[in-house]
């Protein structure tokens, strides 16, 4: 902890001597942009971070808008969780720009039509500027950024021990469509049911964030996920319980709205406590071939800190959707 | 003027309340000897009440009390302390809720008012202030 404390501290003497030379992303480290059908997941973990002086880094480099919206969370707790949804988004987006000579602060953001975060690029005309997408979603212990270049994404994140407050099958009956209320129904154990439709929770979070027309263009209850074994080709087993064998579908694949389009699931354990949904869209000239897996690649960071290459551990296991994880 | 008794009148009063009422549509003040309705097409009709109590059947929650309703499943939902702040203003998002959180809220009140949410509705609700308003509407189109 204290050598975190003296590295944070080294960053801000160095942002305070270099100041006008140095942008803020010279301390982020660069990375390669995300090929197509990969898709690249960072997260950090709020415990983790305690210095106030981080924080404050932080802070500093969200929008006026951003840090109104952090004023108005209520708690400190709240406020943390805030600035760091933010601070990650800009940061890991500052990465992939040329030579990093973007300023995280210096990103702009829109909304689409029905409300979802876009990056906006037109603010600038001499750079050229990958079409970088992104989505981000926050538990109190572990805040996500997924990015593509090109594909739509949308993910979920959820702890594996989250309560429900209400019935797990109520909750169900109300909000999953029938085929998914039939295969929970089915599940005897009840805390493995409650870890099944969490599952499915996060699933469906991510389909619906990727495809980015908000929840009442696309109500829970009109789709239904579907677990199929690739090995058996064109028997589909219906299995009660994913796995990480399974390939995981979406049914009806598009629907009356034009929301067409080839989407791919990935879904994740991280470090056994939560749950991570990644849906992306593929080129629809895969469909009717056989999926291609998702390529992802992970990485956990302290932005200005440091970043480390989740490969080869089980801190992230995929437990379904055909993926292969990349070495960073 | 008229003088109407209110016996055999059949009224659908929104919201009596003791204190004035926020909501343009209908402004009471109830406690003294008239009773003043501005809604319900009738402009400035007063009925004179002589020494009589009323007795009235409101069917439709009063605006604060829904407020106060809704402000008491969203501090279950979160968890929040009882003490806590939590009124019309309050955004969800501001109290921590996430997605989980808002259906499992609308779930709540689905249950606590008797009621079905649209999902569009659903969506547009972000404070308690809307949610208790949107309760309200729902409400009305059954009474």
């Amino acid at each position: 902890m204290s050598s975190l404390l003296d590295k944070a501290r080294l960053m801000m003497n160095i942002h305070c001597l270099g100041r006008n030379l140095v942008t803020a992303s010279s301390s982020l480290h660069c990375v390669q942009l995300p090929a197509q059908k990969e898709a690249h997941f960072w997260y950090v973990l709020p415990d983790e971070i305690k210095d106030t002086n981080l924080l404050n880094q932080y802070f500093e480099i969200l929008s006026p808008s951003e840090k109104e919206s952090v004023f108005r969370m209520t708690g400190e707790l709240l406020k943390k969780r805030a600035i760091l949804a933010r601070a990650l988004v800009r940061t890991t987006l500052a990465r992939y720009q040329i030579n990093c000579q973007i300023d995280p602060k210096a990103l702009k953001f829109k909304k689409n039509r029905y409300g979802k975060p876009e990056v906006d690029l037109q603010y600038t005309e001499d750079w050229k500027l990958p079409q970088l997408r992104f989505n981000i979603s926050h538990t109190s212990s572990l805040i996500a950024c997924g990015v593509t270049v090109g594909s739509p994404i949308g993910i979920d994140v959820e702890e594996k021990q989250r309560r429900l407050k209400n019935d797990v099958l109520a909750f169900a009956r109300r909000y999953f469509s029938p085929d998914e209320i039939e295969m929970l129904t089915k599940i005897a154990d009840p805390e493995l049911r409650r870890l099944e439709l969490i599952k499915l929770w996060t699933l469906k979070e991510a389909y619906v964030k990727a495809v980015g027309k908000g929840f009442s263009n696309l109500p829970f209850n009109t789709f239904t996920f579907q677990f199929g074994n690739r090995l058996k080709t064109g028997i589909h087993l219906r299995p009660h319980v994913m796995s990480k064998a399974h390939e995981i579908t979406v049914e009806p694949p598009d629907d009356s709205k034009n929301i067409s389009g080839n989407w791919q699931f990935v879904l994740l354990e991280l470090y056994g406590s939560h749950y991570a949904a990644i849906c992306i869209e593929q080129e629809s000239t895969n469909r009717g071939k056989g999926s291609i897996p998702v390529n992802l690649m992970l990485r956990k960071t302290i932005p200005f800190v440091e970043d480390e290459c989740i490969f080869g551990t089980d801190k992230a296991v995929v437990i379904g959707g055909l993926t292969t994880l990349l070495e960073c | 003027m008229a003088a109407n008794a209110l016996t055999g009148a059949s009224i659908s009063m929104r919201p009596l309340l003791s204190q004035l009422n926020q909501t343009p549509a209908c402004s009471l003040i109830s406690g003294s000897s008239s009773v003043l309705a501005s809604s319900f097409g009738k402009r400035n009709v007063s009925f004179s009440l002589r020494s009589r109590s009323i007795r009235l059947t409101v069917s439709c929650a009063a605006k604060q009390e829904t407020v106060d309703k809704v402000c008491a499943i969203v501090k279950k939902q979160l968890a929040l302390p009882d003490d806590s702040t939590v009124n019309g203003e309050s955004k969800f998002s501001a109290l921590g809720a996430d997605s989980l959180d808002t259906v499992e809220i609308v779930m709540g009140l689905e249950e606590e008012f008797g009621i079905s949410v649209e999902e569009d509705s659903a969506q547009s609700i972000t404070t308690v202030q809307e949610a208790a308003d949107l309760i309200e509407e729902i409400i009305q189109k059954k009474c």
